[in-house]
Formats: structure tokens, sequence, C-alpha cells
């Protein structure tokens, strides 16, 4: 009998503690004012980093065919990753006709 | 339930595609197809978002400069992810036959979510007071007063917030259901698996407005 057999409950609470750290982590950053160079990316993989223990431990991705954690990934970051890069210029464009 | 075990015995029977392609229940992978759909309309929201604060002349408030109490927003994000961990709970009690702990857990689920649904009640309430106007009558324009910056800080807040804590809502009253159903003994553990589904993408989708929005 596996130890997921043996408490179901374990992975979500130790998930949940997990979140926690990595959650005070970026309020931490935050609080101590880091760097604005390094403060955005480190608060962006932290944000990740969280989002993949979501899907993988309380959606449980991490258990289901890898094809279907590959169709909700690839469905959303690739989606996602061509709209901000189409509009991302854009904005600045628009910034830019602003200000003159 | 008799009519839904029947229902689906029905479905599966006039599956006739082979070996199901994500080797999940019909159900949870519409419940995934929803869910991907779900999340690109908040990507569309945080990516328009991301236009708005960069296409603004006027600096944007940073955490320190903005209305909020960044330690009451953590301890809201504190309450989701506790609400979430109660969820899991659930899932997992339900899937062992245990009805009084799924019960237990999903009415904690609940408790969390209408208390995160009540700080964010508080929160639109304190910036409407402070100074974010929902309609400007003087100019007729909606969302235009704004102490701290350019009026797209405030729309964006009430937009991603707004739409989230619509999720929020109605993940409570899938919960109730779920939870007034698994008294009766009427909820197969599938359903309890396909409503906690829905709260973790609730859970995730505010990882995402928390960082975008309030942090960075």
């Amino acid at each position: 009998m596996s130890a997921s057999h043996a408490n179901p409950y374990r992975i979500y609470w130790i998930t949940w503690a997990l979140l926690l750290v990595v959650t005070v982590s970026m309020l931490g950053a935050e609080a101590f004012h880091m760097p604005r160079w390094l403060l955005v990316p480190f608060l962006l993989t932290f944000m990740m980093l969280k989002a993949v223990m979501i899907g993988g431990n309380f959606m449980h991705l991490r258990f289901e065919k890898s094809n279907l954690g590959l169709m909700v990934f690839a469905g959303i970051m690739v989606t996602t990753l061509i709209l901000f890069l189409y509009i991302t210029p854009e904005s600045h464009h628009v910034l830019d006709r602003t200000i003159r | 339930m008799m009519h839904d075990a029947s229902s689906a015995a029905t479905m599966e029977a006039h599956w006739g595609g082979g070996a199901a392609p994500f080797g999940a229940s019909w159900q949870k992978t519409m419940m995934w197809i929803f869910i991907v759909t779900d999340a690109l309309l908040f990507s569309g929201l945080l990516c328009a978002y991301s236009f708005l604060r960069q296409a603004s002349p006027a600096p944007w408030p940073g955490p320190q400069e903005g209305p909020f109490s960044i330690p009451f927003i953590a301890l809201m994000t504190f309450i989701l992810i506790t609400s979430s961990a109660t969820m899991g709970s659930a899932v997992g009690a339900s899937k062992l036959g245990d009805h009084r702990a799924t019960l237990r857990y999903l009415v904690l689920t609940i408790v969390g979510g209408a208390a995160f649904l009540g700080c964010q009640a508080y929160e639109w309430t304190h910036l409407i007071r402070e100074g974010q106007h929902l309609m400007n009558h003087a100019k007729g324009a909606p969302f235009l007063v704004n102490p701290w910056g350019p009026p797209q800080y405030g729309q964006s807040f009430f937009l991603l917030t707004g739409f989230h804590g619509s999720h929020v809502f109605s993940g409570l009253v899938i919960l109730t259901i779920t939870a007034i159903r698994s008294a009766l003994g009427k909820t197969p553990a599938q359903n309890v698996e396909m409503a906690g589904l829905y709260w973790h993408f609730v859970d995730l989708v505010w990882v995402f407005i928390f960082t975008l929005f309030y942090l960075i």
C-alpha cells in the first residue's frame, strides 16, 4: 500500500504548506524592496511554481495521462503567449502616440 | 441517481472512438475542456490588463502606493489556499467513501469561500470609499475618478476581481449543491471531484491576479 493510499489527505496538506511558504517568500521579497529587475522575474517564477503545484497536486494533473496535462498546459500557455506577444508592441505604440 | 447512472452508461455505450484519448471519463474530459476555455477568458483579461498598464502615460501605482493593504490581500490568499486544501481533502474522503468527512470538508470549503467573498466585498467597499467611484456623474463616464493614478487602474481592478469573484460565487453555489446532495447520499465521488476541479481552478486564477495585479 502506497503512502498516498494510507493517508489520502497528506498530499493536499503538504501542498498547502508549500504554497504558504512560496506565498510568504513572495510577500517577503516585496516587503524587503528587492530591486525591480530581480523582483519581477522572482515573482513570476514563484507564481508559475504555485500554478504547477495547484494544477499538479490539487487538480491531480500529475496523476493523469500526460497528454491531458499537455493539452491543458499547451492550450493555455501557447494562446496566452501569442496574445501577449502580439499586443505588447502595440501597447508601446499607443504609449508613444499618447506622449507625442 | 439511477437516472444519472443510466444516462452516463448510455453515453459510454455510444462512444465509438476506441480508447478514451485522455484516459479519463468523458465527464472529467469535458470539465477540463471547460476549465481551459475559462482559463483563456482570464488569460485575455490579464493580457488586456498588461496592455492598459504598459500603454498608460501616467505612472501605474505600485503595491506600496496603491490603496490596498497587502497583509489583507495576503489573508485573502491564505483563506483561498486553505479552502483548496479542504476541497482536496473532501475529494480524498469521497474516494474513500467516507461521507461524513466529505461533508465536513465540503462545509469547511464553503466557509472559506464565503469568507474570501466577504473580504472581497470589503475590499471593493474600501476602494470606493477611498475615492475610486463607480460612476462619475459630473462627466457621465464611469471609473474616471481615481486618486492613485490612471483611470485604467480602477477599471482593471474591478474587471479582474469582479470576474474572479463571480467565479468564486458560482463555485460556492456548486459546492453548496454538492454538499446538500452529499448529505442526502446522492453524490458519487466523481461529482465531488468535478466540483473540486472547478474550485481549484478558482484558486489557480487568484494566484495570477494576486501576483500580476497586487504584487508587481
